[in-house]
């Protein structure tokens, strides 16, 4: 069931007007942008800062061919220099990638875990949840151990807990953005398995209470939104309210959760201060709980057999499965679930990268690794001390006929594109970081790390010099 | 409750900046109007509380025990980030304006430990002088957001927004128009706002 558009404050449907106009006239302008705030009754200088900052607005004609993507995964597949080429397309799957997404492909689908599995019937965890409270429901969840799958692990029942002590009606918003170039385990998730999703936001409502709840999705996902849109609509009787679904416009920014709040009440989407956490105030002021795809689809398993069950796999500290979304040069490129404590070594022999000779191991916000460090486990937390960690789950392998030197200068220069503008140190550090990458200015660039990665607002400015740092560790003579 | 502050114990009121600055030390905070809340956008008010390198302007007091402004590693990275904030600036011209925060710089902003130069210069160029009041230059604005901020929350007009993103986003006037054709009503609070005179008032005013 999704939720009827007039229940929601008029601001937050500035990214559906204009999706619509430009759907309508191919490409968006001051005018159509003016009026839409006039519409929505958002200052036209609010709407036009928030409408010039999603990469998927055109602000002229466009011919309509098909771009080809130039993220790492589809140059590393052969790619080659193309004025028209646009960023990362989160077609990784199918690298080298032309044009929109499709219905996500089920062979690509490499290795399901529980999450992943084949649906057999019905919604037995939600059963189970239905007979509990509120209280009981949160215990199993707590014993479970099951943390945040966006990136940050933060565990889930904490997170739960921390909104509910607020003692005022809670937003429940569900991040399925997945703007990070080399992930699209989201996608698989909602087009493969998209009842496993809604069983799980079932339970989030049952537990929660919400007042609101939200899916947030990658407006370039079309075909996970219309299965995620179906499910909802064949399982309305498992939901205790209505879901709203609303598009994004791109921009990796739009992954942080509370640029992505900015963007649901109609802002320009850049991240906001914290404190205050989400949690305490975010959407319209409200506790918010900001959960990704796959945690919530987590719900399902955890509650279908319990805690003690969930927990025979992975590890003490990390229990269950994460499911990654390997690219790059290897054999079998595609989603694979497996249990947290497995090795990137593992994960590249299964995938057909043997002759791998380095990864990039956690996206634009990771790090590179030579393949000798390939016994890093998938597990939560800082990872590599150059870069590299588990993250939202994308590896990237590389080859050896691959160029590491353009590959980390690729990733380097994605991260400055991406740069939403709002605080100084990662608009004007991470290009000048660039520069002083392609130029040997190791001097300046151990500054800019240093300044980018402690002075930046948020996560994103924050990530933004691991690739760097870690392609001069292991690879300095490459730089020189 | 108290905070030490360099040592000092100072009362935990307001925000880690609020208490720094009523102790008597002096840091940066190019983004951080008295008037308005924080924005957090510009990045120089860094300090190590409790060993930890936060913005100042938007940390709470309370609950912090102890700030250090001037560790190594704290004036390091200011200074990093006044010298990416001094880049974005024209270098002075003939008139009385220009250069490295213009009216901010004076002194205390520690101007003295910023290397000039240190990074290559990148400004915009617009200028619009179509108000009869006042105009913008946009190779002196650091993008710093106050103008936004007091035409948005204290004014309530909301003539300024901060159009595109990255090195591309630039300060505008409702959908990209100049300040007379906005609804800007040259009241003159993102004027008195703006910390590096990109925003100044046209002398003696309308003819």
């Amino acid at each position: 069931m999704t939720a009827p558009e007039q229940s929601f404050p008029l601001r937050t449907h500035l990214l559906d007007r204009l999706h619509a106009v430009q759907a309508d006239h191919g490409y968006l302008d001051s005018a159509r942008v003016s009026a839409i705030a006039v519409e929505l009754r958002i200052p036209v200088a609010e709407a036009w800062s928030a409408a010039t900052s999603y990469p998927e607005f055109a602000f002229e004609p466009e011919d309509g061919t098909p771009k080809p993507c130039n993220g790492l995964s589809c140059t590393l597949r052969g790619a080659g220099p193309d004025a028209a080429a646009t960023s990362c397309t989160f077609q990784c799957y199918r690298a080298p990638a032309v044009g929109h997404e499709a219905a996500f492909p089920e062979d690509v689908l490499r290795v399901a875990g529980p999450v992943m599995a084949s649906i057999e019937s019905g919604m037995p965890a939600l059963a189970k949840v239905g007979r509990m409270s509120a209280d009981e429901a949160l215990s199993v969840l707590d014993a479970s151990g099951l943390r945040g799958r966006g990136g940050a692990y933060f565990p889930t029942a904490r997170k739960w807990r921390g909104a509910m002590e607020q003692g005022r009606p809670i937003a429940l918003v569900i991040n399925a953005e997945e703007g990070e170039p080399g992930v699209f385990k989201d996608r698989a998730l909602l087009g493969l398995r998209p009842e496993r999703f809604v069983e799980g936001l079932a339970i989030a409502q049952r537990i929660l209470s919400p007042a609101v709840t939200i899916v947030f999705i990658n407006g370039e996902a079309r075909p996970a939104r219309e299965s995620l849109e179906r499910a909802l609509a064949m399982h309305e009787a498992a939901l205790t309210q209505p879901v709203r679904v609303v598009s994004g416009g791109g921009g990796y920014v739009l992954g942080e959760e509370s640029t992505l709040l900015n963007a649901l009440e109609g802002r320009k989407p850049v991240p906001r201060l914290r404190p205050p956490l989400p949690i305490e105030s975010g959407y319209f002021g409200m506790p918010t709980v900001i959960n990704n795809v796959e945690t919530i689809a987590n719900l399902a398993v955890v509650f279908a057999h319990g805690a003690a069950a969930f927990r025979a796999l992975g590890t003490e500290d990390a229990p269950g499965t994460k499911i990654l979304s390997v690219s790059g040069n290897v054999e079998r490129a595609g989603v694979y679930e497996v249990a947290f404590g497995s090795t990137l070594r593992e994960v590249a022999a299964s995938a057909g990268a043997d002759d791998s000779v380095a990864a990039l191991f956690g996206g634009p916000s990771g790090g590179f690794l030579p393949a000798a460090e390939f016994d890093m486990a998938i597990a939560p937390g800082p990872g590599h001390e150059t870069g590299a960690f588990t993250g939202a789950g994308a590896v990237v392998f590389i080859s050896s006929k691959d160029d590491i030197r353009d590959a980390a200068l690729s990733i380097a220069q994605y991260n400055a594109d991406e740069a939403c503008g709002k605080c100084t140190p990662c608009r004007e550090g991470s290009p000048r970081m660039v520069e002083a990458l392609r130029t040997g200015k190791l001097d300046e660039i151990e500054l800019l790390m240093d300044v980018v990665g402690e002075a930046s607002l948020c996560g994103l400015g924050q990530a933004a010099p691991r690739p760097v740092r870690s392609a001069l560790h292991f690879w300095p003579e490459l730089f020189r | 409750m108290t905070i030490k502050i360099n040592g000092t114990d100072v009362a935990a009121q307001g925000t880690v900046l609020d208490v720094v600055l009523a102790s008597g030390v002096d840091i940066p905070h190019l983004c951080k109007d008295d008037n308005l809340a924080a924005i957090g956008a510009c990045r120089t008010c860094l300090v190590e509380a409790d060993g930890r390198i936060v913005a100042s302007c938007s940390l709470p007091a309370e609950g912090v025990k102890q700030v250090e402004t001037h560790t190594d590693r704290a004036v390091m990275l200011r200074r990093g980030v006044l010298e990416l904030t001094a880049a974005m600036q024209a270098p002075a011209g003939e008139g009385a304006f220009g250069g490295p925060f213009a009216q901010t710089a004076s002194g205390v902003y520690e101007v003295a430990e910023v290397r000039a130069g240190a990074f290559d210069v990148l400004t915009g160029a617009t200028e619009d002088g179509s108000s009869e009041f006042f105009s913008f230059h946009e190779d002196q604005c650091i993008l710093c957001g106050r103008c936004v901020s007091a035409c948005q929350d204290l004014q309530h007009i909301s003539a300024i927004g901060m159009a595109g993103g990255g090195r591309s986003t630039r300060v505008t006037p409702d959908g990209d128009v100049t300040f007379r054709d906005s609804v800007c009503t040259s009241c003159g609070s993102c004027v008195a706002a703006c910390p590096t005179l990109a925003l100044r008032p046209k002398a003696g005013g309308p003819a």
